[in-house]
């Protein structure tokens, strides 16, 4: 097959057997989780299918049409960086659906959780292998929106809703600027193709060049900070942990989150290499990682802890693609995609032992757990290599790209100069620090220490295979990756790294290097990590007490007063903008129609009406009109409803009599058609409504309304004296194609019933379909009445 | 108005008047007509005889559930707009076609014509389905 091909079906084959879940269903009851993990299977296997090619260092690109009249085809791209987070996504995805097996209680409604796991896995291989930016787009969003369903899986409770909704709204929110981006980028290059731009040095440098690039790159980068809780948009994540916990292992540490990731490193070609990029990406990644890494102490949730630390690692990602100079470009290149590869085995695997301890535990406090070692001897193996891993201490893989972040701080450093030398190295290590001291806290608490009896149940124990299998896993790859870096570097990191730079990488990875710099780092980390641990409760204590005190310095606090003043700003807009009667709907619209037409009247000047008239019209259409304008009076001003219909009946008859008189016996017959049934309609209507007049309406409304009308009449009049014989020349009357077409077109003489049917059968189509709404409209109208009261 | 005059005139007029609703439908291509008109014709016929005769007495004797008619006409609209695209045209497109019968001498027939029955027959349903709610409703 071929391999553009498997890319599509990959796409394609989760957001298919996501339909295919409730048939499923029917047949499997509640083990319809095997087939979600086979689903994933059968997409990881077709992903591997085209790693050969990736290795090989090649790229793949493939399209169907799509909207061609826009430009637009579905494409796909595969090259090192859209297979990784592929890989990671179809592959934990397997993991985490084994899971999710033994964790989801059988009495849930699985088939829509696994629904929406299929539909979040469809999305996010779609996003990573979309060729424009476009696509990319929706994808993008819909990852947002199946995580919204996601997080508000357990529907009934506040803080799962509370949590979904915000981080829909972050994350979309983030995707619609994002999408401005895109559009302004479009307007920079003049495509929406990704591996077009990418291959093109003149456009990249007609980029660099050009006057909006520094908003492009701005809107693009909010997208991507907001998508993987960076900046103060990381507000959302640690409420998304309300999500059942294998969701937040797939979402929130290994796959969604690292969305915004992944973007920032498909565009560090087009970007990267100025300072603007340097000072946007690795500044809101430093200061993420300390702010994160700080507020970890102050969490007691084992899930609140991981969603700080998740910020805060993919604040180190963030921060070494961020490290590039005219001169060097991509210095934290490798070592951000090897940590990106290691934080999505080591977080999981710890996401996946957090779910094991409140499966068996019933509780995520860590201040209510502690001493677990000897009744979970193997989840506290487990838990231990993915915290030691987190940690940075070897022989695990997050020693490895921890140590290269620290080489290429100090390369970044020296390549800025002073004070860049020392100032960057030592974020670094503040970072590695605060990460060193929540990754101990989490085996402290949970596993070492003394067991309280209190709250926790008598006996505990470790899960059964379904959910010890796939934790094991991931340790297992924390260790071969610290062991022997080559598997991954060779397989995976290299590709990606050359597919970021666009020239092919070589790195040499291994455990021990010497006495190098980043080793005595790495040291001073640990004594000073230590020094910390040893006041972590102080810290955490003080925190509380300072949150306490100054409960606005927070972005919650603005994220909250946001959504809620939105509630009831908009009740005062829509209160002032739809105050329900049909009088002011109408002034309103009868204005606009004055005002539009009065700017350009006021702009062209004086001559609006011509020097000569030509009034050239028949007896009777005088006394037509002069009717006409009786009844209208009548209807206006006769004292009850009854006269008053009958006079506006009167005014409708005359008007189909002028179309006798004018040649229109089609308009005519319809217009004294619709006119007895609109009668008919009112005379059984006003039947039930009090026979006074409506009423008495204050002078200053009468005066109002006769203002509007005035001025309503007088600009209809000169539209219409200007459209006849006005100032400016006529438009030719479009009657001529229809006349000189209708028989050679449609095969029919009467004109009317031709355009109806044949030229404008679109638009009759449309005109009968809200005939139909609004018969259904009426009947609700209706029948709705009666059953509030 | 209900005289009984009014009654027996409007017994009589009734399946005349829908005659002319039909043939005004059916000669809407060439000469004044067509499916709006046709349906404003058969809708207010129906409607007098509410007015004239009462609903109860209407009702009693004829009585189809409106909403289907205009739902059948939509659908017919909907399939004739659709016809043509298996057939490889575009959304849309009408087909006519003179054809000469024995004895009767040369039809047209053309597609759009379907079109203009399922407007018709929305135009009716729409039509006495809001008068008979709006009737009914006391």
């Amino acid at each position: 097959m071929d391999s553009s091909t498997l890319i599509m079906l990959a796409i394609f084959i989760p957001f298919i057997f996501a339909f295919l879940v409730p048939v499923a269903s029917k047949l499997l009851k509640q083990r319809i989780g095997w087939f979600a993990v086979a689903t994933a299977i059968l997409t990881l296997s077709l992903i591997l299918k085209i790693m050969p090619i990736i290795i090989h260092g090649d790229t793949i690109f493939g399209e169907i049409t799509w909207l061609p009249t826009a430009g637009l085809t579905f494409n796909v791209y595969a090259d090192g960086l859209s297979t990784l987070i592929g890989l990671l996504a179809s592959g934990i995805g397997v993991i985490i659906m084994t899971y999710s097996i033994g964790y989801m209680s059988t009495k849930e409604d699985l088939p829509r959780y696994y629904q929406y796991l299929l539909l979040f896995m469809g999305s996010m291989i779609g996003m990573v292998f979309s060729a424009n930016t476009i696509q990319l787009f929706i994808f993008w969003e819909l990852t947002s929106f199946t995580s919204f369903l996601l997080i508000g899986y357990w529907n009934d409770k506040t803080e799962s809703i509370y949590g979904a909704t915000k981080a829909l709204v972050l994350t979309a929110i983030g995707g619609l600027v994002m999408l401005a981006g895109f559009l302004l980028l479009q307007v920079m290059t003049g495509t929406f193709d990704i591996p077009t731009i990418l291959h093109d040095e003149s456009l990249i440098k007609a980029i660099h060049g050009h006057e909006l690039f520094f908003i492009t790159l701005l809107l693009i980068f909010i997208g991507a900070a907001a998508k993987s809780a960076q900046g103060p948009f990381y507000i959302w994540l640690p409420n998304a942990m309300e999500a059942p916990t294998p969701v937040s292992a797939f979402l929130h540490s290994a796959t969604m989150v690292k969305a915004g990731i992944y973007l920032v490193a498909r565009m560090h070609p087009l970007f990267a290499g100025t300072d603007a990029w340097f000072i946007l990406v690795s500044g809101t990644g430093m200061v993420t990682m300390v702010a994160a890494g700080f507020l970890a102490f102050r969490q007691t949730d084992i899930k609140a802890i991981l969603a700080y630390s998740t910020i805060s690692q993919l604040a180190y990602i963030m921060t070494m693609y961020g490290y590039t100079t005219y001169h060097e470009p991509g210095i934290g290149v490798a070592a951000a995609t090897f940590h990106l590869v290691n934080h999505a085995t080591f977080k999981a695997c710890l996401f996946l032992v957090a779910g094991i301890v409140a499966h068996e535990a019933a509780t995520r406090d860590i201040r209510k757990l502690g001493g677990l070692r000897k009744e979970m001897p193997i989840t506290f193996i487990i838990a231990s290599i993915g915290a030691l891993a987190m940690a940075g201490l070897p022989p695990f893989n997050g020693f490895l790209s921890k140590e290269m972040f620290y080489e290429s701080s100090l390369e970044m450093g020296a390549a800025l100069g002073s004070p860049f030398t020392i100032l960057l190295p030592a974020i670094a290590i503040m970072g590695g620090v605060l990460t060193f001291a929540y990754s101990i806290k989490l085996i402290d608490g949970i596993f070492l220490g003394r067991r309280q009896s209190k709250g926790l149940p008598e006996h505990i124990h470790d899960p059964p295979a379904v959910m010890l299998i796939p934790a094991a896993f991931l340790a297992v790859l924390v260790i071969l990756f610290g062991l022997v870096p080559s598997i991954p570097v060779n397989i995976i990191v290299e590709p990606t790294t050359a597919g970021i730079l666009l020239e092919p990488a070589e790195l040499h990875v291994k455990m021990w290097h010497g006495f190098t710099a980043p080793l005595m780092m790495t040291i001073i980390t640990f004594i000073f990590g230590l020094g910390i641990y040893s006041r972590y409760d102080a810290i955490a204590a003080w925190q509380d007490r300072f949150n306490l005190k100054h409960p606005k310095i927070s972005v919650n606090y603005y994220y909250d007063l946001m959504v809620n003043n939105a509630r009831t700003s908009a009740h005062t807009l829509s209160a002032i903008s739809q105050p329900g009667t049909i009088k002011t709907y109408m002034s309103a619209l009868i204005v606009t129609m004055v005002v539009l037409v009065g700017i350009p009247i006021i702009l062209l000047g004086a001559d609006i009406i011509p020097q000569s008239l030509n009034f050239d019209i028949a007896i009777y259409e005088v006394l037509i009109m002069l009717f006409m304008v009786i009844a209208g009076i009548a209807a206006a001003l006769l004292p009850a409803y009854l006269p008053a219909i009958i006079a506006l009946s009167t005014l409708g008859y005359l008007v189909s009599l002028l179309f006798i008189y004018l040649k229109a016996p089609d308009l005519a017959l319809t217009q004294v058609l619709v006119e007895t049934l609109s009668t008919i309609i009112f005379l059984l209507v006003i039947v039930k409504i009090p026979q006074k007049f409506k009423e008495r309406i204050p002078a200053t409304t009468l005066f109002r309304d006769l203002i509007i009308a005035g001025a309503v009449a007088s600009t209809v009049f000169i539209i219409l004296i200007n459209a006849t014989q006005g100032i400016i020349p006529p438009f030719e009357s479009l009657s001529h194609y229809f006349i000189e077409n209708s028989m050679t077109l449609a095969g029919g003489k009467n004109v009317v019933n031709v355009i109806i049917v044949d030229f404008r059968g679109y638009d009759t189509l449309g005109e009968i379909s809200v005939l139909c709404l609004a018969a259904f409209g009426v009947y609700n109208l209706i029948h709705s009445r009666g059953d509030k009261t | 108005m209900t005289t009984l005059i009014t009654k027996t005139i409007t017994k009589i007029c009734l399946p005349l008047v829908i005659l002319f609703s039909i043939s005004l439908l059916l000669a809407g291509h060439n000469n004044p007509g067509g499916g709006f008109i046709g349906g404003v014709m058969f809708a207010s016929v129906i409607a007098l005889l509410y007015v004239v005769l009462g609903l109860n007495y209407t009702t009693s004797v004829f009585d189809p559930d409106w909403s289907k008619w205009f739902a059948f006409g939509l659908l017919l609209a909907s399939i004739t707009a659709f016809a043509a695209i298996p057939v490889g045209h575009n959304f849309f497109r009408s087909a006519f076609e003179f054809i000469h019968f024995p004895f009767i001498g040369e039809i047209e027939l053309v597609s759009a014509a379907l079109f203009d029955v399922g407007v018709y027959f929305v135009v009716i349903g729409t039509l006495l389905f809001i008068f008979k709610n709006v009737g009914e409703d006391t």
